[in-house]
């Protein structure tokens, strides 16, 4: 019996130690916290004149929740409410300029939170300008009385005093929400004696001022904590030809072909929003996936001896941070007219050929297409011989209910940028709208697939396509923009019009929308990359710093490449090992959606060049010029969002107060021990008296 | 060192010594020779060396507030003008605050 006890003792004691093994060394200052992780960030961007966006105070702000759910909610809390300073909860449909200006004048407000209240939809919500990209865009082609983004509210480009957070799960909102019903809301009056829910917001920005201040303190090096400040918005532009730039199998052997003319098709890579999560349907989700059909259409209908006799080849470009003074198109421009495209030095590497805006037959830029009423429209700036041709070509395939030229306009666009540094580039502007955005959420986390109603019809091959899609939905509208655009470059290289019977793959279509729309994991992303594992949510489309991976443009890359590329054997490890023409990168790579299993290795001409701002290389750069984007993006250690339970003020006092008094208590008492020392501690030796010293 | 066991020519030795070095812009040492020396220039019964080591103490002290004037001025009128001055004032930084125009 004895030996029972003493085992289950020793069994408690075992079990009561190891409670400090398991522990994972939680402060407990940290205890007192909870975090909301679906939080996401406003933060702070820099041009060569201004910043942009939001910072916490250095090492968070605070502030006391209050829910409003109407403008009168917010007034009332800041006139009456006792508990300040404040984090107000709004719907992000409520949030405009106006409540943004009584937050900041009010002086009570220290964050503020936005959700998503989806009783309360809205219709139009954009915060970016009513010009986008008003400085590099050409003077004139955006009028103030009619804008082409008339809901736009300019807030994008505001300085905020405070943090701003988004939080995205209904779950976090639920716990927000019940710790401010037990808490806040009653008798706001006399919050002050009572403890209250609060919120602690963490997104202090290293940068600030401008970029010129920002980028000179990081290159600093007589400084004792060498630092980065901010870094260049910017990633790569990607770009493929329809058919090689190049000829000849081997290594060393490949000849450019020379004196060929260039039609280009464009669209632009990235997207923004208030916070670190993007949307992108209409803007660019649709401009991307339609060209991407395209290329699949043209490299399904022009053969390499077409584009040999013709001496007219395609290329597409997928330009990245245009949302940001068009960076990707200026550094393209920039290396076009400097010799430097395909490749730095082209002329000399003799590897490709040059490529100059001379060059340059008809550029064809797809814009938003996502909020389109069966038609598409056409702007153009300058008449043009190449233009006319092209349009009369269009003409042919469509009716007028379903297609619209539009002269002498031009919304924001990339061309902008080519037509500011070539003023008679030739250059057309594909999209849904003719003199306002019929995309109510440009730039903003609503442009997603509800914004362009876009369902995932999960085709098959065999299935009857056309049966199951219907007319009004965006994937038949977007096969209409590519046939029509397909069979117009088709006989612009040939010649002769198109009367084949290939049409644009839907299927496809269904699948690209669905990929960066809806799940990233989807089956293009399978078949380019036979080994990566993506997350069941949309990529995100922000343009990001320069060097950093951004995954979505890579993606959007190797789908280029499969589209563009042509079979070169049997999918094996001998595909990318093996050592190859300079021209070409080989890939292996899945048949088609129909076969992911089956691999195939990919020639494939697709390629990247910097889409860094030129102002970034330039020595002695004018900031203050505008010639050049100039957005960097601040620098910070930490961004997180936590709720905790304010104490009230009495109890703050009280602990104040008990701290102090053991503190004055604490020195009393030492000054008493150390006074009567000689009688307290008698000495036990008779001290001698040390040496000199 | 205990400065009661150290005889008074040597204070006055060391007190100078301590004036001296003050003169190689260290206004700390001067500083700590004015205080460390104070009780031996100004309370003690008067002795031989305590004219002279009174004359150092006073120097030092003066020197040190001198010192400390300017340095005040200068950190005062930087600080406020740190984000006027821009360039300049980056460049004879050693540590850039974070989130600070």
């Amino acid at each position: 019996m004895n030996n029972v006890k003493r085992s289950i003792l020793i069994f408690n004691v075992l079990y009561l130690l190891q409670y400090p093994i398991e522990s994972y060394g939680d402060r407990i200052k940290d205890k007192m916290y909870e975090d909301i992780p679906s939080s996401s960030a406003c933060f702070r961007k820099l041009n060569g004149t201004h910043q942009i966006g939001c910072s916490s105070t250095r090492g968070g702000s605070t502030g006391v929740i209050h829910f409003c759910d109407t403008e009168k909610d917010l007034e009332d809390i800041l006139a009456n409410g006792t508990g300040y300073p404040y984090i107000p909860i709004l719907d992000y449909g409520l949030f405009n300029p106006t409540i943004l200006d009584t937050m900041i004048s009010s002086d009570k407000v220290n964050g503020l939170i936005l959700y998503t209240n989806e009783d309360n939809p809205v219709k139009n919500l954009t915060h970016e300008h009513p010009c986008p990209n008003p400085y590099s865009s050409i003077e004139g082609t955006c009028k103030k009385e009619s804008p082409w983004n008339p809901w736009g509210t300019g807030l994008l480009y505001k300085d905020i005093p405070f943090p701003i957070f988004y939080v995205d799960s209904e779950k976090d909102m639920e716990l927000i929400r019940s710790c401010f019903e037990k808490f806040n809301n009653f008798s706001y009056s006399e919050q002050i004696d009572r403890s209250l829910c609060s919120l602690e917001l963490k997104s202090f920005m290293f940068a600030t001022t401008n970029t010129p201040t920002c980028i000179r303190r990081s290159n600093i090096v007589s400084n004792l904590n060498p630092q980065k400040f901010c870094d260049p918005l910017g990633n790569q532009n990607i770009w493929a030809s329809l058919q090689p730039l190049a000829e000849g199998p081997k290594k060393n052997e490949t000849k450019p072909l020379k004196g060929y003319k260039y039609i280009i098709v464009t669209a632009k890579l990235d997207t923004t929003s208030l916070f670190e999560k993007t949307s992108g349907a209409s803007s660019p989700a649709t401009g991307i996936v339609t060209l991407l059909t395209l290329a699949k259409y043209l490299n399904d209908t022009i053969m390499m001896d077409d584009v040999r006799n013709a001496k007219k080849n395609v290329l597409f470009f997928l330009f990245n941070g245009e949302t940001y003074d068009y960076i990707g198109s200026q550094r393209m421009v920039y290396d076009m007219i400097r010799g430097n495209f395909p490749l730095e030095n082209a002329d000399n590497l003799d590897v490709l050929p040059v490529i100059k805006p001379a060059d340059v037959q008809l550029l064809i830029e797809i814009s938003q297409l996502g909020n389109a009423k069966g038609k598409f429209y056409v702007h153009h700036l300058k008449e043009n011989e190449n233009i006319n041709k092209f349009l009369d070509y269009m003409k042919n395939y469509t009716t007028p209910d379903t297609y619209e030229s539009v002269p002498n306009s031009l919304p924001p666009a990339s061309l902008h940028t080519f037509l500011k540094n070539i003023p008679d580039f030739p250059g057309i502007l594909i999209t849904d709208h003719k003199t306002t955005y019929s995309n109510h959420f440009y730039n903003s986390i609503y442009d997603n697939s509800g914004n362009i109603k876009f369902k995932y019809y999960n085709l098959t091959e065999d299935s009857k396509n056309d049966e199951l899609l219907p007319k009004e939905s965006i994937q038949y509208f977007i096969k209409n923009v590519t046939e029509t655009l397909g069979k117009s470059i088709y006989q612009e290289i040939t010649g002769k019009a198109y009367n084949g019977k290939i049409n644009a793959d839907t299927v496809l279509i269904d699948e690209l929308l669905h990929c960066y729309l809806e799940d990233a994991n989807c089956k293009v992303h399978q078949a380019i990359r036979r080994d990566i594992k993506l997350p069941k949510i949309p990529l995100s489309l922000y343009v990001s710093v320069k060097g950093s991976d951004n995954i979505a443009s890579n993606l959007a890359g190797l789908t280029l490449g499969w589209l563009t590329g042509n079979s070169v054997g049997p999918g094996n490890i001998n595909c990318t090992n093996t050592p190859r023409a300079y021209a070409f990168r080989f890939y292996n790579m899945s048949k088609s959606l129909r076969e992911l299993n089956v691999s195939v290795c990919y020639q494939v001409t697709m390629n990247a060049t910097d889409a860094v701002s030129p102002a970034f290389s330039i020595k002695d750069y004018d900031w203050t010029s505008g010639q050049y984007s100039s957005w960097t993006e601040s620098t910070w250690k930490e961004i997180n969002v936590r709720l905790f339970l304010r104490p009230s003020a009495n109890q703050g006092k009280i602990t104040m107060a008990i701290g102090c008094i053991t503190m004055a208590f604490s020195f009393m008492l030492v000054f008493f021990l150390k006074s009567k020392s000689s009688v307290l501690f008698a000495p036990l030796l008779p001290t001698e008296s040390p040496a000199d010293c | 060192m205990d400065l009661s066991k150290v005889p008074n020519e040597k204070k006055l030795h060391l007190c100078k010594t301590y004036f001296k070095i003050g003169f190689f812009l260290l206004p700390f040492v001067w500083l700590v020779n004015a205080i460390w020396f104070f009780n031996d220039a100004f309370k003690k019964p008067a002795f031989d060396e305590q004219k002279l080591i009174k004359k150092y103490v006073i120097s030092s002290a003066i020197g040190s507030s001198i010192w400390f004037v300017v340095l005040l001025s200068w950190v005062i009128t930087f600080q406020l003008n740190r984000s006027n001055w821009g360039e300049f004032a980056d460049y004879i930084s050693f540590i850039i605050p974070f989130g600070t125009p």
